[in-house]
């Protein structure tokens, strides 16, 4: 989709609502869904244990309830992610973003990297999957082998960054996954995306999806 | 303070989103030198840390819910789970804050107890209060329902946070001996390390423990 032909209801349907401080309260959960189904966000992203909740609020509305898998390290056994993965399920999750093995990754083993991205798409069924590669650690030639990765083991989206990290997406990074994993794979730009302005730039870059928790903020700022 | 007696306060650890194995081997190797306390890895690399550490008397801690305690009470317990099995000595389980921060603290009182039960004779359980996300009335009530739910110890703070000193006397003068007291985040000094065991806290976690040591005898 190009920046300019969106319009505000085109572009909220875009944007992961996202929630994860770890100082959040109840509150800031409720209004983080009454505010998805207002503005007409994609989804919520929200830590599973907060999913209960985000389901009651969400009931009968189109937003989606994205689980946050493995945050923010993704330093789990495959074993603890499925069980994750699937325990977010049963509790109502329809999207799973999950942190990719990194250590794992970054030592050179992609067959651990491969086997948990397959067991956590088989985990999630016909749910739609997120891998976040957590960019800032990776050099350009590992993203492009993680992208490569999670493209064969059919993982829907690829995801920049936690928001727990020293850096979240760059225009960079988005240009970089998006010629990776071509049309069929999404692109989630996701941390430090503040404004209209960092939205936008995502999306020319190649986003197809965006993380934020200042959707309300960015959604006002395009005209009506 | 002599070195070797110092370190016997600490517990430490190396936990990175992106280290290696290899890096973790070499970490414990070195940390192999000193009589530490304990010493925590993320679910990984545990079994390896088990082996590595194995007849030196140093405990193994496994992380729950790190650090930013957002998984259901089942992810808990089944990290729990994992713990007993790869042979971890304690665990540090950070709390569940969305509760603490919205004043439910039943709900907290009953991932206690839960955690409290699966831990069982296996696995002592430390748990991460996160203080300096709390004010000084939640820190002293989340305290008392973490001693009602069963467990008497606690570690300050988690990873990019600091302790704060007042936050320890605060706690003895409330809880006395009842509450085992591990000062955590941001102690990278001797003299910091000093400052916090005089004023009562009963170990020092840093994952920076070279540093902590340089400057003791």
């Amino acid at each position: 989709m190009k920046a300019e032909e969106l319009d505000r209801s085109k572009l909220a349907a875009l944007i992961d609502h996202t929630e994860l401080h770890i100082d959040a309260t109840y509150g800031d959960i409720r209004r983080l869904c009454l505010e998805a189904v207002k503005y007409g966000f994609a989804a919520v992203a929200i830590h599973p244990v907060n999913i209960p909740l985000a389901v009651k609020l969400l009931e009968g509305s189109q937003v989606k309830v994205d689980a946050a898998i493995g945050f923010p390290t993704g330093a789990f056994t495959i074993e603890g992610k499925v069980f994750e993965t699937k325990d977010a399920i049963k509790k109502g999750a329809e999207e799973i973003d999950f942190v990719m093995n990194v250590g794992a990754f970054k030592a050179g083993n992609y067959g651990v990297v491969m086997d948990e991205m397959r067991a956590i798409k088989e985990a999630a069924g016909d749910l739609v999957t997120k891998v976040i590669l957590e960019t800032c650690v990776l050099t350009d030639e590992e993203k492009v082998t993680a992208c490569q990765i999670a493209k064969e083991a059919g993982i829907d989206f690829v995801k920049t960054s936690t928001g727990f990290g020293e850096k979240g997406a760059t225009v960079e990074d988005v240009k970089l996954i998006s010629q990776t994993v071509g049309e069929e794979t999404g692109v989630k730009a996701s941390a430090g995306i503040r404004t209209l302005q960092d939205a936008l730039a995502m999306i020319d870059a190649g986003a197809t999806r965006l993380g934020t928790s200042a959707g309300v903020a960015i959604i006002e700022g395009l005209r009506e | 303070m002599k070195k070797q007696a110092l370190a016997r306060t600490i517990k430490t650890g190396i936990q990175r989103t992106d280290l290696t194995e290899d890096e973790v081997r070499q970490a414990i190797e070195k940390a192999k030198q000193y009589p530490f306390v304990a010493y925590a890895v993320d679910a990984p690399y545990l079994e390896l840390a088990r082996e590595l550490f194995e007849g030196t008397g140093v405990l193994l801690t496994a992380p729950v819910a790190y650090p930013l305690g957002g998984i259901t009470l089942e992810t808990r317990l089944d990290q729990i789970a994992f713990a007993i099995k790869v042979g971890a000595d304690e665990i540090n389980a950070s709390l569940n804050f969305n509760a603490i921060k919205s004043g439910d603290f039943s709900t907290v009182l009953d991932e206690m107890k839960r955690m409290v039960e699966a831990a069982g004779d296996s696995l002592d359980v430390i748990v991460i209060p996160q203080l300096h996300i709390l004010t000084n009335e939640e820190k002293l009530r989340l305290c008392y329902v973490i001693l009602e739910g069963g467990c008497n110890a606690i570690k300050t703070n988690g990873h990019g946070s600091l302790c704060r000193p007042e936050d320890i006397t605060l706690l003895r003068r409330e809880f006395g001996n009842d509450l085992s007291i591990e000062a955590s985040g941001g102690i990278r000094t001797t003299a910091q390390a000093a400052e916090l065991l005089e004023l009562g806290a009963n170990f020092i976690h840093t994952s920076t423990p070279y540093s902590v040591l340089e400057d003791a005898e």
